[in-house]
């Protein structure tokens, strides 16, 4: 914990957190007393196996879903989950999600400039006025990342946001956040080690509901690899 | 200066709703447009088409009867349209959520925001489409002119709420299980009928008077109909007190029911 030492307030703060999901027979806890804090400009790396609870995990750090007990506190402003679960209205064009999203943070008069910042980051051509249902998962993929990109959030999260793109985009997305580092830290879950261990610094493995956190990311890498038998 | 314009600004709770409901205000008005081959001109054509039928089969039966203080078609019309008001605006709102669901990814974006977002554009649309009728009728020397103009617009407006409401409180069981829509269906069918839009429920027995002046859809119908015509009789009974008591009440359950079944709407 050495990294929380210094004196100023985390900027995220996650307070024994407890999540789950009430199905027709009830639910096992997804998250079972998870604590952890991040500090401010640190990115940190999600991993852990399949259902272990990572995609919950970032809907609560995105407001999207609230959790069942203990609290989340926040001294940023957090993006919404970037990633392959949604975020997009199937039926209305690249464009017209693009201005929805403009028009709910407020960017209304900057409307113009989010438009063509997108459009030239996703380079999807023609099917940025096509429906969205009509995407590959590769072009929502670029779509979602240049929308999110489009504004400056202290933190972004990034659910899966680059595993489908293609080299040029993987790329082009690692040099994106590159760029902002110091400026804007990103809470990632990944299955590829490599873009992790490229972008982030700190770790989080989710494991039976516990959330374990390493100021090293190669450890927890390490210890979830040996969880899961791989060497 | 760059940096500055891009950063996500900090916005009061106020603003960040009314950014939300102008972007869905936007969303749902091109969604309509562009939604089908039809777009814009369903709007204005299924209130005609529902007319043009109702007329020809009242043709065909012969069964024109006198209804005092009115005409027959501007008077079937009238019910016709304020009636189709209440329908349209809250089967539109019931299905808000669902068609809204990619959109609760944004935080900003709450369930509840959808349905008041869909009925206010209903609401104008409907309005519209009175207003175009009434124009139309006064061209074809039909005499729809209202007569009182503010009992119209005080009426639509009460029955507007009571759109809303039914919406608010059906949209959260039809939303958590989906088969409830099926029975939400078959129970609006009846309406069209108990609401006196196409038979005249003033010819009817008292005592079933009595019994469909408990719905609060057929008052709206029937003052809508008093301030358009004169001279037309109103049953006793019917009261706009009694349509905004109703209209305020759902309204109010509604809400409740979207605040505290927030969660379920939300999820997946």
């Amino acid at each position: 914990m050495s990294i929380l030492s210094t004196n100023e307030p985390p900027m995220i703060a996650v307070d024994s957190l407890y999540k789950r999901y009430h199905g027709p027979f009830g639910g096992d806890w997804v998250l079972k007393d998870v604590n952890f804090s991040i500090p401010r400009g640190i990115s940190v790396g999600l991993v852990g196996r399949n259902g272990a609870g990572k995609s919950t995990l970032l809907r609560l750090l995105g407001g999207m879903d609230t959790p069942d007990k203990g609290r989340i506190v926040q001294n940023c402003q957090v993006s919404w989950p970037i990633g392959l679960g949604g975020g997009f209205q199937g039926s209305m064009t690249g464009r017209q999600n693009v201005k929805f999203v403009a028009r709910i943070h407020g960017g209304e008069a900057r409307i113009g400039q989010i438009i063509d910042f997108v459009q030239d980051f996703a380079e999807i051509g023609k099917a940025f006025d096509q429906p969205v249902k009509t995407y590959s998962s590769g072009m929502r993929s670029r779509l979602a990342f240049g929308l999110s990109l489009a504004f400056d959030f202290d933190v972004y999260l990034s659910d899966e946001a680059t595993s489908v793109g293609d080299a040029s985009f993987k790329a082009k997305a690692t040099a994106a956040f590159r760029e902002r580092i110091g400026s804007a830290s990103l809470i990632m879950v990944s299955h590829s080690t490599g873009i992790l261990k490229d972008l982030c610094q700190a770790g989080i493995w989710l494991h039976q509901g516990q959330a374990i956190w390493y100021d090293k990311l190669d450890d927890a890498i390490n210890d979830y690899h040996n969880s899961i038998g791989k060497a | 200066m760059q940096q500055q314009q891009r950063s996500v600004q900090k916005r009061s709770s106020w603003q960040v709703t009314l950014h939300v409901w102008h972007a869905l205000f936007m969303r749902e008005a091109m969604a309509r447009i562009t939604g089908d081959r039809l777009g814009w001109l369903w709007i204005f054509v299924e209130p005609l088409a529902h007319i043009l039928i109702f007329i020809g089969i009242r043709q065909l039966m012969g069964r024109i009867r006198h209804i005092s203080g009115a005409e027959f078609i501007p008077w079937f019309v009238v019910g016709m349209v304020t009636f189709l008001m209440f329908s349209t605006v809250m089967n539109r709102c019931i299905n808000a959520i669902s068609s809204n669901r990619a959109l609760f990814a944004y935080r900003q974006v709450h369930p509840v925001d959808t349905i008041l977002v869909r009925a206010a554009l209903e609401g104008t649309l409907k309005v519209l489409v009175l207003c175009l009728l009434v124009l139309g009728g006064q061209a074809l020397a039909l005499d729809v002119m209202p007569a009182n103009a503010l009992v119209v617009a005080s009426v639509w407006l009460s029955l507007w709420l009571l759109a809303l409401g039914a919406g608010l409180v059906l949209s959260v069981p039809v939303t958590v299980v989906p088969e409830f829509a099926k029975f939400v269906t078959m129970l609006t069918m009846p309406l069209y009928f108990l609401s006196g839009v196409i038979f005249p429920i003033q010819f009817l027995p008292r005592e079933v008077r009595e019994f469909l002046l408990y719905n609060p859809i057929y008052h709206a119908v029937e003052l809508s109909r008093g301030a358009f015509f004169p001279h037309y009789q109103l049953l006793p009974g019917i009261s706009l007190q009694y349509l905004l008591f109703w209209a305020l009440s759902l309204v109010l359950l509604g809400l409740m029911l979207q605040l505290r079944y927030k969660a379920r709407l939300m999820a997946q």
